[in-house]
């Protein structure tokens, strides 16, 4: 049997925050999250073994690469602490996530520190926007294509049309529930944003078209935020739980994972599901491979998602991956009230990438942090009430890099 | 599921008089995006058509507007307050006008509804003086800071009749449905938020007259725990308003700061001359930003002779620098280790200016004073002026030194901080949640 990993929390910055305006640089991010990391777990710096970062482009972004070697910087105690980073797009904070659970299940380590982040707020929408596209095939999909992004996933709802038919007001929705509930997270990008089921359904000039069906209201938006948890061994967690008077069994574990990767080009993979029930049948794998590894049936074992909504099509893809509904029928879950925050199976209480922030190569931390927070109750005005265990879903580029996680208690 | 319990205080329907001024649109695109419908009430039906597109780029809506409504004084108050929960006052800042307009309000407003001001440091119970008792205990003033959609810091005053239970459900929905930043305040001058701000400002204005504007915005600037420098602040809020918050503080206040309030002569002279800040733009204030050859200048007054000289760009100092440079890569604790280290009497003026602002705030809040709890304190001057919260200060310096250097600069030292630096209260002191104090110290 493969040894546990569990999550031991972590710390998050608020997404609201412009760093760029501070006049900060990208290691002051390293150095808040990771102290307020260690600040809210009480964990003693000289306990970390090895330091994970997730980081899509700070190259771009900042002029700065190599930043595992910040991570060092953070504490004199971390002199010599063994670091890298990991990319693969907006999934690059759960690649790193995979990297530090696996040296812990393979026993190298007992305890990794994950930190996920990216400045993006360097630059403007227009320039990052062309940055973002080297996360697709840049020169094929996004080379001299203003904001390349809304328009790939734009294509995916319009796949979703051509294959069962897609209304708007659906995506609307989506858009209007995760603002709503990022007005309850206190760290979440937009929670004093005005949104609103009619404004989300208009065109106008406030809600303008980014790209194909894409407008302003179905995007995530430019963030800076960093995001720090900690991963660890049965043993560091035992003893961690005796220190603080917990009872092990509380403490959430990594139940399951699923990874997999698929063809960089969108047309290649519309090609390649042409026959499959799944628009995105390799994001469907990694679904099913973290339930598996979870021990679970399906979604409804669950109490919570945390999914990866860069553009409202994603989380509409979303559903129907995860199996709360047919493929090609997710509007149904949306109707049905399922997916709100005191729905049946609610998804995104903290906002997602549309409320919360979507700082690219740090939402895979945020989500599993996020994760970690409803199953320890710690969730505040987002709580899902007596939630056991959380799916998350992080998807780097057009449906490329898909990781999805299960966090919960063993039982 | 959520747990947290909403108040039962009806607010469906709110009527803003005086919407087209400083604050209306800000307040109503606050109250419309809070699910409101809001009546925006000024003197005639094109000024209250002004406030709506001022809304929707506040809200950057357009259907934000679907639940506003334009009415001007001569549709009458009984129709206008028709129906109404809130009635929200946001006329210009003349006690004379606010009572004549209450006066008008008690008169026609119905039984329930709640009647607010937003003023920024009026007595709540000067302006309901000759009031309805049923006026009086639904009477509270709701200061917002400006831009509400920006600073969400919100002070509530209620007039000492109103129950505690109706304060109660007011400031919850303030912080639930407005994700409002609440602190609760005393019918004090100015307020929280003001008198602390104020003083720090007006300090720093009275410096700038032997030290220069430029040098004291350097000196106390975004890196010691501020968005923007203090004389460009007062340059952003209006020397008018300004003048009137510290003379109103120092006519009716008696402190532990005689003297803090006291408006620099060269400003009565300038204001007198049309000096007034960012909204006197040919005029000027601390500074002056004119184009010249298509170029843009910034130029800085000069508080002796009140002519203006081109900004010094080479104007650098090496501590504030130094300090900068730890702020910009978050070594906060060492940043502020090196400003109290810093050897000269630059660094003497600076850290008298921010020991008077951590003992200043620390000396409002207990029996007899502004607010309950140093919290409110902390609380209003992130939320309302996006300063580092004093308590925070305290804990970066350390209390032990803090005492050191407050003794050294001669300043009155707070209990609270006393208290922490004997190890008699927990520390750190600051323990607002969700906020780091790092993000006021500005690279």
């Amino acid at each position: 049997m493969t040894p546990p990993v569990f999550v031991l929390g972590g710390y998050q910055t608020d997404f609201a925050r412009n760093w760029t305006k501070e006049n900060k640089h990208i290691s002051a991010m390293f150095n808040e999250v990771v102290s307020g990391a260690l600040e809210a777990t009480r964990i003693p710096p000289e306990d970390v073994e090895v330091g994970h970062v997730g980081n899509f482009a700070a190259e771009l972004y900042t002029m700065q690469g190599h930043l595992g070697a910040f991570l060092v910087e953070t504490h004199p105690a971390f002199s010599g602490l063994p670091t890298g980073r990991h990319e693969a797009a907006c999934a690059s904070g759960s690649i790193a996530l995979l990297a530090a659970s696996a040296e812990i299940e393979a026993g190298r380590y007992d305890l990794a520190m994950v930190v996920g982040l990216e400045q993006m707020k360097t630059v403007d929408s227009a320039r990052g926007g062309d940055f973002l596209g080297t996360a697709a095939w840049y020169e094929r999909e996004a080379a001299g294509v203003s904001y390349p992004f809304p328009k790939l996933f734009g294509r995916l709802g319009d796949e979703y049309d051509r294959r069962f038919g897609l209304k708007d007001e659906h995506l609307a929705r989506i858009a209007a529930i995760n603002y709503d509930n990022a007005k309850k997270n206190p760290l979440a990008q937009t929670r004093n944003w005005f949104m609103s089921e009619p404004h989300a359904n208009s065109q106008d000039r406030f809600n303008s078209v980014i790209g194909g069906r894409i407008k302003v209201s179905d995007c995530s938006q430019v963030t800076d935020g960093a995001i720090c948890v900690f991963l660890a061994s049965a043993s560091y967690a035992r003893k961690y739980a005796q220190a603080r008077g917990l009872d092990l069994a509380r403490i959430p574990q990594i139940l399951g994972w699923g990874h997999h990767t698929a063809p960089l080009g969108f047309d290649e993979k519309i090609a390649e599901s042409r026959d499959n029930p799944y628009v995105l049948p390799h994001t469907r794998q990694a679904i099913v491979d973290a339930f598996r590894r979870a021990k679970i049936a399906d979604a409804w074992a669950l109490d919570a998602i945390e999914t990866h909504d860069c553009f409202t099509t994603s989380e509409y893809m979303a559903i129907d991956h995860f199996g709360l509904t047919p493929p090609g029928k997710s509007w149904q879950a949306i109707e049905e009230g399922v997916i709100e925050l005191d729905g049946q199976l609610p998804i995104n209480p903290s906002g997602g990438l549309i409320g919360c922030g979507h700082p690219v190569g740090g939402t895979g931390v945020r989500q599993v942090l996020d994760a970690h927070r409803q199953v320890t109750g710690t969730a505040g005005a987002y709580q899902v009430g007596g939630a056991k265990k959380v799916a998350t879903l992080n998807i780097g580029g057009s449906g490329t890099t898909t990781c999805s996680f299960v966090v919960g208690l063993d039982n | 599921m959520t747990t947290s319990a909403l108040p039962s205080l009806r607010l469906k329907r709110v009527v803003v008089l005086g919407a087209n001024g400083a604050m209306g649109a800000g307040s109503a695109a606050l109250f419309a995006a809070g699910g409101c419908e809001v009546t925006l009430v000024a003197r005639d039906r094109a000024r209250a058509e002004s406030v709506v597109p001022a809304v929707q780029g506040i809200a950057k809506s357009e259907r934000i507007a679907d639940g506003l409504r334009c009415a001007t004084y001569s549709d009458g108050m009984e129709s206008l307050l028709a129906g109404a929960d809130l009635v929200f006052e946001a006329l210009a800042e003349d006690i004379n006008l606010k009572r004549e307009i209450f006066a008008q309000v008690d008169a026609a407003r119905p039984p329930e509804a709640l009647v607010a001001t937003v003023s920024s440091g009026l007595s709540i119970r000067a302006m309901a003086e000759g009031r309805s008792a049923g006026f009086r205990q639904h009477f509270a003033g709701i200061h917002l800071y400006n831009p509400p959609h920006v600073m969400t810091g919100v002070e509530v005053i209620p007039h000492p009749e109103m129950p505690s239970g109706l304060v109660t459900e007011l400031e919850q929905l303030l912080a639930t449905r407005f994700g409002r930043a609440v602190v609760t305040c005393a019918d004090t001058p100015a307020f929280a938020g003001n008198r602390v701000g104020f003083k720090v400002m007006n300090e720093v204005a009275q410096l700038a007259e032997r030290h220069g504007v430029q040098l004291m915005d350097t000196l106390v600037g975004p890196y010691t725990g501020r968005a923007m420098p203090p004389l460009a602040t007062v340059d952003l809020v209006g020397w008018d308003v300004h003048r009137a918050i510290v003379d109103n503080v120092a006519a009716n206040v008696r402190d532990e700061a005689p003297g803090a309030f006291a408006l620099p002569s060269y400003m009565a002279r300038l204001i007198e001359a049309g000096h007034l800040g960012d909204k006197s733009p040919a005029a000027g204030g601390f500074y002056r930003r004119s184009t010249v050859h298509g170029k843009a200048v910034t130029e800085v007054l000069d508080p002796a002779t009140g002519s203006y000289h081109p900004q010094d760009e080479t104007l650098s100092v090496p501590f504030v620098d130094e300090v900068r440079d730890l702020n910009r890569r978050g070594r906060y604790v060492e940043g502020v280790a090196h400003f109290f280290d810093a050897v000269g009497p630059q660094a003497d003026i600076a850290r008298r200016v921010i020991l008077g602002y951590l003992s200043y705030g620390l000396h409002r809040f207990g029996p007899g004073e502004v607010v309950a709890g140093y919290d409110d304190v902390d609380r209003i001057m992130t939320a309302g002026f996006n300063w580092a919260p004093p308590s925070a200060l305290v804990d970066l310096i350390g209390p032990a030194r803090t005492v050191r250097e407050l003794e050294r600069a001669q300043l009155p030292i707070p209990a609270i901080v006393a208290a922490a630096a004997r190890g008699e209260v927990p520390t750190p002191l600051f323990r607002l949640p969700s906020i780091t104090p790092g993000r006021y110290f500005a690279g």
